[in-house]
C-alpha cells in the first residue's frame, strides 16, 4: 500500500490535472455556464488537494528535491524532469491555492465566454505550477513561455477598455527578455557539452558545472533581464501597471500573486546558482535598482487615483524588497525573501480581490468616487483592513515575519541599502492606510447607482481562506519555515562554494569526473 | 544504380499526365476523377519513397541520388501536395478554377521539386528548378478570370525567368573553370579571397543570386508578396512552402561543404548570414503593416526562409529538415483556415473579416490561433521546437549574434501574429457573414495540420530519430 502511494507521480498530477480539466471543459456545452464554472472550480480544488498532499508528505530535512520524476523526452538533455524542494514547494501551493479562489471570484464578474475563460485559467495554472516544478531548464522554458498564452487571452478578452494595448505590452515585454534568455540557454547547452562531453539541461548539472567568468557575465545578464522584467525590477516595470489595471480581477490576482514570483524564483533557481560569480558581481547594481524600485513604487502608489494601479505600484515596491533580499545572498535574507514572496502573493491577491468586490458593486475603481463604504460594508471593511495591514507588515500578521527576516539579512549585507529599504514600511503604511481612509471611512458617498451591499457568501469564501492563512502564517511561521530551512541553507552553501572556472572552459573538470576521484 | 531510383518521380509524372489527360479527353467533366488519380499517384510515390529508405540508390550515373535528405524532403513534398489537393476539392470549383488542371500542374511541380532535392549536379538541379517554375507560373495564374491572379503569374514568370538566366550564366562560369557539373567537383579550391578560383566565385555568386530569387531571400524577394497574395489560396500554401524548402535544401547541399572550408566560409558565412538577417527583418517588419491576413502570411513566409537560412549557415541539416516539416504543417494549416474563410466567389482575407471569428466559428478561430502561435514560436508547438533546434545548433557553432538577431526578429513577428488573434478574439463582430462550411476535405486538412503542429511540438521523437538517422548524427 505504501509503495503504491509512493509510486504515484504526484508532482505530475498536480501539474497536469488543470490541463486535463481544461481539455475536459472543451467537451462541455458552452451554453451551460454554471456547469462550466463548477467543473473548473472542482478541477482546481482537486489540484489544490493534490498540492496539499504534496505539502504534508514533503519531508524537507535533506534540502534535496523530493518526489522527483524523470523521463527522457526529446534527447540531448531535453528531459522531462520535475520535483519540488523547500523553495518551489510553497510557490506550487500558492498557485494551487489561489486559482480556485480566483475562479470563485469571477463567478459573476465574468459572464461572457465563460467556457473560454475557465479554460484559460486552468491552462494558466498548469503553466504556473510547471514553471515551479521543472528541474530541467528546457522544461522550465517551455512552461515559462507557454504560460504567456493564457494570460494574454485573459487580459485581452476579459480586460478593461485598453486591454489590447495592455496585453500586447505584457507579452512583448516578457518575450523580449525570455527570448534573450533562450539564446543564453542555447549557449549553456553548448558550453555544458564542451565542458563535459555530454548533453544536459538539468538545472542541478548546470549548477555543478563551472563556467568561465566572461561567459557567466553574458549568460547572467540574459537570464537577469528576463527575470527582472517579470519581477518587475525598476525601470522595467512599465508593463505592470497597464496589465494590472486592465486585467480582470482573477487575472490581476494570479498576475500579482504568482506570475511576479516567477521572476524572483528565476533568480533563486537559475540566476544565482548557475552563475554565482557573475551574480555576486552584479548584485550591488541590482540591489540599487531594487531600492529605487522600493521607493519609487511606494511614492507612485501614494499618488494613484485608481485603486488597482495603487495596488500594482505597491507590488513594484514590495517586489523590490524581495529582490533586495535575494541579492543580499545570505540565509536570513533568502528565507525572508521566500517567505515574503508567499506573503506578497496572499496579501496582494487579497487586495485585488477586495478591489474586485468593490468594482463589481460600483463599476468604478477611482478612489475619489468612494467614501465611507465601511458603514455599508462592515464585514468587508474588516477583511480589507486585515489584508492591508498584512501588506504593510503589521506584527502578528504574515508580512511582519517576512519583512523582519528580509531586513535582518539585508542589514547584514549592506547597512545603507537596509536603511533606505526600511522606508517601505513607512511608505506602505502611508499609501494603504490613506487608501483605506479615503475609500472606507468619512462621509458616505453614493453617486447614484452605487449599491454597496455587504460581502456575500461566495465572496466570503474567496477572501476568508486568504485572511485565515495570513493570520496563521503570522502566528506560526515555523510550520512553513521549517520546511524551507534545509533547502535554503543548501542553496546558500551551493552558491558560496561553487568553484569559479578556469579562464577557458575546456580545462574545466567535468562534474562526473570530479565525483569519481 | 537502380531504376527504382526513378520510381517516385515516374509515379508523380504518370499521375500528372493522367490528371491532365482525363481532364482533356473525358466527355463528361469529372474533376474529382483527376484529383483521385493525382492522390493515387502521390500514394504510389510515397510507397516508393518508403521502399527506397536506407538504400541510397541512384540513377543517371549518380546524378540523381536518393540519399536520406532527398527522401525525407520528397516525402514532405508528397504530403504537402496531397494536403493542397484536399484543400482545393471544394475551393477550386467555387473560385472558378479547373481542379483537374490544378492537380496536374501541382504534380508536375512536385516532380520538379523531387529532381531538385535529389541531385548534386548543377544541370539536373536547373532542370528540376525550371520544371517546378513553369508549373508554378501556371498554378499562380490558374484563376484565369481574376486580374490579381494573372498579374501575379506574369510577375512571377518575368522574375523567375530572370533568375533562371542568372542560374545558367553562373553555371557557364562554373563549368568553364572546372569542366565539371557536380557541386563538389566544380567548386575546387582556388586563389580568390573566397578560396575559390575567381571565375568560380563569380559563377557561384550568380547561382546563389538565382536561388535567393527563387526562395525569396531579401533583397531578392520583391516579387513574392504580390505573387503569394494573387495566387489562389491552396496554391499560395504550396508556393510559400515547397519551392522554398527545395531551394533551401539545394543551398544546403552547395554551401555545407564550402562552409567547412576556411577561405570560403570567411566570405560565404557572413554573406549568407546578412541575407538571413535582412530576410527576417524585412519580412517581419513589412508584415507588421499589413491589413490583409493573406499578405501578412506572405511576408511571414519570407521571414521564415530567413530563419531556415540560419540552419544553412550553421550547416545544420537535421534542424533544416525539422524546421521545414514543422513549417509545412503550420503554414498549410494557416492557409487552410484562410481557404475555409472564402465563400462562393468571395475571398475573405482582410483583418476586418476575422473580427469576432472566435465567437462565430470557435473551432476555426482556435485552429488559426494555434497555427499562428506556432508560427510565432510559442511552446508547446512545432514552431517552437523547430526554432529551438535551428537556433541552438547555430549558437553551438558560434553564431551567437545571428541568433540574437533571429530571436529579435521573431519578437517582431509576435506583434503581427497576435494582431490576427486580437481581431479574432478581442474585437467585436463587424461582419455578420457566416461561412458555408460544407467542406469535409478542408476540415481534414486543418485537423491533420493541427495534429502535426501539436505532435511535433510535444512528441517529435520518431521524426527526430528518423532525421538524425538520415544525417547519421548521434542522438
Amino acid at each position: 500500500m505504501i509503495n503504491l502511494i509512493a509510486s504515484v507521480p504526484i508532482v505530475s498530477i498536480v501539474t497536469f490535472l488543470p490541463l486535463a480539466g481544461a481539455i475536459l471543459l472543451v467537451f462541455i456545452r458552452a451554453g451551460s455556464a454554471r456547469t462550466v464554472r463548477t467543473a473548473a472550480l472542482a478541477v482546481s480544488l482537486l489540484t489544490f488537494a493534490a498540492a496539499l498532499a504534496l505539502f504534508f508528505r514533503f519531508d524537507g530535512t535533506s534540502g534535496l528535491p523530493e518526489f522527483v520524476e524523470r523521463a527522457s523526452w526529446l534527447g540531448r538533455g531535453l528531459d522531462y524532469h520535475v520535483g519540488v524542494d523547500g523553495i518551489s514547494l510553497f510557490l506550487v501551493l500558492l498557485a494551487a491555492f489561489l486559482t480556485p479562489l480566483a475562479l470563485l471570484s469571477s463567478w459573476r464578474a465574468i459572464d461572457d465566454r465563460v467556457k473560454e475563460f475557465s479554460l484559460f485559467m486552468l491552462l494558466l495554472e498548469t503553466g504556473m505550477i510547471g514553471v515551479f516544478v521543472s528541474m530541467n531548464l528546457f522544461l522550465f522554458y517551455v512552461f515559462w513561455e507557454a504560460m504567456l498564452i493564457p494570460m494574454y487571452f485573459l487580459i485581452g478578452i476579459w480586460g478593461g477598455r485598453r486591454r489590447v494595448y495592455a496585453t500586447m505590452k505584457f507579452v512583448l515585454f516578457t518575450m523580449f527578455g525570455s527570448l534573450l534568455m533562450l539564446v543564453a540557454i542555447f549557449a549553456l547547452h553548448a558550453a555544458y557539452y564542451r565542458a563535459t562531453g555530454s548533453y544536459s539541461l538539468t538545472i542541478a548539472d548546470l549548477a555543478a558545472t563551472p563556467f568561465a567568468p566572461g561567459l557567466q557575465t553574458w549568460l547572467f545578464l540574459a537570464f537577469a533581464l528576463a527575470f527582472a522584467i517579470k519581477v518587475p525590477l525598476f525601470p522595467l516595470h512599465t508593463w505592470l501597471p497597464d496589465a494590472h489595471v486592465e486585467a480582470p480581477t482573477a487575472g490581476s490576482v494570479l498576475l500579482a500573486a504568482v506570475l511576479l514570483k516567477m521572476g524572483a524564483y528565476g533568480f533563486l533557481r537559475l540566476g544565482l546558482p548557475l552563475f554565482p560569480q557573475a551574480a555576486a558581481a552584479f548584485a550591488p547594481a541590482l540591489s540599487i535598482l531594487a531600492v529605487v524600485g522600493i521607493i519609487y513604487g511606494g511614492l507612485m502608489a501614494l499618488v494613484q487615483k485608481d485603486m488597482k494601479s495603487l495596488v500594482a505600484y505597491s507590488s513594484v515596491s514590495h517586489m523590490g524588497l524581495i529582490m533586495l533580499a535575494v541579492f543580499s545572498l545570505n540565509f536570513e535574507a533568502m528565507e525572508g525573501a521566500l517567505y515574503q514572496m508567499l506573503n506578497h502573493g496572499l496579501s496582494t491577491g487579497a487586495l485585488f480581490l477586495c478591489v474586485g468586490i468593490l468594482y463589481e458593486r460600483t463599476h468604478t475603481r477611482l478612489i475619489a468616487d468612494y467614501g465611507g463604504a465601511a458603514a455599508r460594508m462592515p464585514v468587508f471593511a474588516g477583511l480589507f483592513l486585515t489584508a492591508m495591514l498584512a501588506s504593510a507588515g503589521l506584527p502578528g500578521l504574515n508580512g511582519f515575519v517576512g519583512e523582519i527576516l528580509c531586513f535582518f539579512g539585508i542589514f547584514a549585507a549592506n547597512k545603507v541599502l537596509a536603511a533606505l529599504a526600511v522606508s517601505t514600511v513607512v511608505l506602505s503604511a502611508a499609501y494603504l492606510l490613506w487608501l483605506y481612509r479615503r475609500v472606507m471611512q468619512g462621509p458616505l458617498k453614493d453617486p447614484g447607482d452605487m449599491r454597496l451591499r455587504d460581502i456575500d457568501g461566495r465572496e466570503l469564501a474567496c477572501l476568508v481562506p486568504i485572511i485565515v492563512l495570513i493570520v496563521f502564517m503570522g502566528l506560526f511561521p515555523g510550520t512553513f519555515l521549517r520546511k524551507m530551512d534545509a533547502s535554503v541553507s543548501r542553496f546558500i552553501d551551493a552558491i558560496k562554494n561553487k568553484p569559479a572556472a578556469a579562464m577557458t572552459l575546456d580545462r574545466a573538470v567535468p562534474p562526473a569526473a570530479r565525483l569519481e576521484r | 544504380m537502380s531504376f527504382m531510383a526513378l520510381a517516385p518521380l515516374l509515379a508523380v509524372v504518370a499521375g500528372a499526365l493522367a490528371a491532365l489527360l482525363l481532364e482533356a479527353f473525358l466527355k463528361r467533366k469529372n474533376h474529382e476523377l483527376s484529383a483521385t488519380a493525382a492522390v493515387v499517384s502521390l500514394l504510389a510515390a510515397g510507397f516508393f519513397i518508403v521502399r527506397s529508405w536506407g538504400l541510397e540508390i541512384g540513377y543517371f550515373g549518380g546524378r540523381l541520388t536518393l540519399d536520406p535528405l532527398a527522401l525525407l524532403l520528397m516525402a514532405v513534398f508528397v504530403v504537402a501536395a496531397a494536403l493542397v489537393i484536399l484543400m482545393s476539392l471544394v475551393y477550386a470549383p467555387r473560385r472558378d478554377i479547373n481542379l483537374g488542371q490544378l492537380c496536374g500542374l501541382l504534380l508536375i511541380a512536385v516532380a520538379g521539386l523531387m529532381i531538385m532535392v535529389s541531385s548534386s549536379d548543377w544541370l539536373v538541379v536547373f532542370l528540376g528548378l525550371e520544371v517546378l517554375s513553369v508549373a508554378s507560373y501556371a498554378l499562380t495564374g490558374s484563376r484565369r478570370n481574376d486580374r490579381a491572379s494573372s498579374e501575379a503569374a506574369a510577375k512571377y514568370f518575368l522574375m523567375g525567368s530572370f533568375a533562371g538566366a542568372f542560374f545558367v550564366f553562373g553555371l557557364a562560369f562554373l563549368f568553364g573553370t572546372s569542366g565539371a557539373l557536380g557541386f563538389a567537383a566544380s567548386l575546387r579550391e582556388g586563389s580568390a579571397p573566397s578560396g575559390l578560383p575567381v571565375a568560380s566565385a563569380v559563377g557561384l555568386g550568380l547561382i546563389l543570386t538565382a536561388l535567393f530569387f527563387k526562395i525569396a531571400i531579401a533583397p531578392f524577394h520583391m516579387w513574392a508578396p504580390d505573387v503569394y497574395e494573387g495566387a489562389p489560396t491552396p496554391v499560395t500554401a504550396f508556393l510559400t512552402f515547397a519551392p522554398k524548402a527545395a531551394g533551401l535544401a539545394v543551398l544546403f547541399r552547395i554551401l555545407a561543404p564550402l562552409l567547412d572550408r576556411g577561405g570560403a566560409a570567411s566570405v560565404l558565412g557572413p554573406a549568407v548570414s546578412v541575407a538571413a538577417v535582412l530576410t527576417m527583418f524585412w519580412g517581419n517588419l513589412a508584415a507588421l503593416r499589413q491589413k490583409s491576413v493573406k499578405r501578412l502570411l506572405a511576408y511571414s513566409a519570407i521571414a521564415h526562409s530567413g530563419y531556415i537560412l540560419v540552419a544553412v549557415v550553421s550547416g545544420d541539416g537535421p534542424g533544416l529538415v525539422f524546421y521545414v516539416i514543422a513549417y509545412l504543417f503550420m503554414n498549410v494549416g494557416a492557409f487552410g483556415v484562410l481557404a475555409a474563410m472564402s465563400g462562393q466567389g468571395v475571398e475573405r482575407t482582410s483583418l476586418a473579416d476575422f473580427a469576432g471569428l472566435g465567437r462565430r466559428h470557435p473551432w476555426l478561430a482556435a485552429s488559426l490561433a494555434v497555427f499562428l502561435l506556432s508560427l510565432a514560436g510559442f511552446p508547446p508547438t512545432a514552431g517552437f521546437l523547430a526554432k529551438f533546434y535551428v537556433f541552438s545548433a547555430a549558437v553551438a557553432k558560434g553564431h551567437v549574434l545571428l541568433v540574437v538577431a533571429a530571436v529579435l526578429a521573431s519578437l517582431i513577428s509576435v506583434g503581427y501574429y497576435l494582431k490576427v488573434i486580437v481581431a479574432m478574439y478581442m474585437q467585436d463582430d463587424a461582419s455578420e457573414t457566416s461561412l458555408e462550411q460544407n467542406d469535409p476535405a478542408l476540415w481534414l486538412v486543418i485537423f491533420l495540420c493541427l495534429f502535426g503542429v501539436i505532435q511535433l511540438g510535444l512528441w517529435p521523437g520518431n521524426l527526430l530519430t528518423l532525421i538524425r538517422q538520415a544525417f547519421s548524427v548521434p542522438f
